[in-house]
Parts: C-alpha cells; sequence; structure tokens
C-alpha cells in the first residue's frame, strides 16, 4: 500500500474519528484496569447467615466456623484473618485484602471472605450457562 | 420489506421489488458469511473479524438505510436459527449488537455532508456493536462490575477489525463499482 492509498481510503473525519477511539481505547486500558478498592466484605461459614461487614469499620469479628472461632479485623477498608481455629494458619498468613473482587478463606474453619464494591448485596447467588 | 398480495392472481402471489430481490441476496451472502464466521476458531471470546457486518455496510452505502436494516436484522435471525442459538444469550448479544451498531450507523450516514467513509463507519459500528454486547451481558448475564475489564481488549479488537474491515469494503466497491460501469 503506498502513501496515496491511505489517503483514498481514510477521510479526514475518519481520521478524526480513529484517532478519537485510540484515545478512548487509551483511557479505557487505565481507567478499566484499575482494580477498585472494596467497601464491603461478605463472609460466609457453616454456622451463621452470611455477614455483611463494613470495611472502614475498624474492629475484631468473631466468626464461629466448623473448628472454632476466626477474628476478622477491618481497618481503613482492609481485611484480614487476624486469627484462626484452623492448624496451618494459611488465611492469616494471606495479609490484608482491600481490592474489590477478592476473596479469601480459612478452608478448615470452613469461613470465606469475599470483598465486594459498592454494592453489599449481589442481585444473584450465581449464574448457570 | 414490501410484501403485496394480488389479489386476481391465484393462489397467492408475492410481488417481489428489485429492493425485495437486493434484500434477498445480500441476507443470505451475509448469512453464509455469518455461519462461516461461526465456525472460526477465537483467541479471546468475544474477538471476531465481525465480516458479516462489512455486507450490512457494504449495502448501507450502495443501497441505502433501509435496505442495510433489513439485512442486518434478516442475517441475525435466519443466522440464530440456522446456528440454533435462537433466543438464547448469544442471540440476545448478537441482536443488540446488531440493532445498537445500526443505530450508530443510522447517525453517522445521517450526518451533513456526510463526513465518514467506509472505513469510518466500520470503525463506529464495530465499536458500537462491542460496547453494546458488554453491557448487554452485564445486564443480563454477569451483573458484575469485573465484565469490564474486558472491555478495552475487546475495544481494541473492535477498532483493528473495524479499520481492517473498512479497508476491504472500499476495495469491495471500488471493484464492483468497475465491474458495474464495464
Amino acid at each position: 500500500m503506498n502513501h496515496s492509498d491511505i489517503h483514498t481510503f481514510f477521510t479526514t473525519a475518519d481520521k478524526i474519528l480513529f484517532l478519537l477511539c485510540f484515545a478512548l481505547i487509551v483511557f479505557s486500558y487505565f481507567h478499566f484496569w484499575q482494580s477498585t478498592a472494596a467497601r464491603y466484605a461478605i463472609v460466609k461459614s457453616p454456622q451463621q447467615e452470611p455477614l455483611f461487614i463494613e470495611l472502614n469499620d475498624p474492629g475484631i469479628h468473631r466468626i464461629q466456623g466448623s473448628l472454632g472461632i476466626s477474628k476478622l479485623e477491618t481497618k481503613n477498608g482492609q481485611i484480614r484473618f487476624a486469627a484462626s481455629a484452623c492448624k496451618n494458619k494459611l488465611c492469616i498468613q494471606s495479609g490484608w485484602h482491600q481490592h474489590g473482587g477478592a476473596v479469601t478463606a480459612c478452608l478448615p474453619n470452613r469461613i470465606s471472605v469475599q470483598l465486594t464494591g459498592q454494592d453489599a448485596t449481589p442481585d444473584y447467588d450465581a449464574i448457570i450457562f | 420489506m414490501r410484501l403485496s398480495f394480488d389479489m386476481q392472481a391465484t393462489p397467492t402471489q408475492i410481488a417481489m421489488s428489485h429492493d425485495d430481490q437486493l434484500i434477498a441476496g445480500f441476507a443470505a451472502l451475509a448469512i453464509s458469511i455469518h455461519l462461516l464466521e461461526s465456525a472460526l476458531p477465537s483467541p479471546i471470546p468475544g474477538i471476531k473479524p465481525g465480516l458479516a457486518n462489512l455486507v450490512t455496510l457494504y449495502v448501507l452505502i450502495r443501497h441505502g438505510w433501509a435496505l442495510a436494516l433489513n439485512v442486518s436484522l434478516i442475517r441475525v435471525i435466519a443466522a440464530s436459527l440456522l446456528l440454533g442459538s435462537f433466543l438464547s444469550p448469544t442471540f440476545a448479544m448478537s441482536l443488540s449488537g446488531a440493532i445498537v451498531s445500526l443505530g450508530i450507523l443510522w447517525l453517522a450516514w445521517h450526518c451533513p455532508g456526510k463526513p465518514f467513509g467506509p472505513v469510518g463507519l466500520a470503525i463506529l459500528a464495530a465499536m458500537a456493536h462491542i460496547s453494546a454486547q458488554v453491557v448487554t451481558a452485564y445486564l443480563l448475564f454477569i451483573p458484575h462490575t469485573s465484565l469490564f475489564t474486558l472491555l478495552p481488549i475487546l475495544l481494541t479488537g473492535a477498532l483493528i477489525s473495524g479499520t481492517l474491515g473498512g479497508i476491504l469494503v472500499s476495495k469491495i466497491i471500488e471493484r464492483t463499482d468497475k465491474l458495474a460501469s464495464t
């Protein structure tokens, strides 16, 4: 393709449109690929109803699991397992979690923690195709 | 599509206009391309060359808006019947993409002075198509914001396929015009 071909394919408006779309795409990478801060944690355990915890309220939540009590600590929009009745303490070693969509769990104690963005209650429990 | 029934003729005869013949021919072409395309493997779900939509674009440029609308909607419905995806999630995505991209094409086509060439129209249609599909998927099937993480990649794909598709349509129009003049 030689140089004059480009001009026969693209009108001035086409070129402007192409550049605008390109800019929009670059912007979309920055906008959508930043993980959003979470506001709530949904805590599930076999012993109780799902519990919604506000991450900005500092405090320690005692959750009853299959083996015993797990302590979940919240502070500054973050959450972590501070203590757990499990053997390996992997949940505690995974540290603080703050990104929306993140999931952490203490499997032996059967407690899962899911971080969500702005909505505390999702519309669907599960979707199957 | 215009259907008129001649009451004198037996049993019933459908008077077919030249436009109807064009719609039928182009819709058949678009359906064939749609079926062939659905058999192509794709590296990322959602990224397709969008060749069937190029038929719509060609019809829009050479035969006008009304015919393009007919060809596009017939293509979406007939191809879904043939693929067995009629009224399935795939169909909802396909239809919403087609309707929104037709809407955008209508706006661009009726811009004063018709500033856009085939490439511009193809880019607009492709970007509108994929955006509508992602929004549909979000509203109906996967109501989670992490779905939009896919959007930048899909838009990149749409810009590339739109640009290449537009160039292809320019070439095809060039050829068919040459054929028509000889």
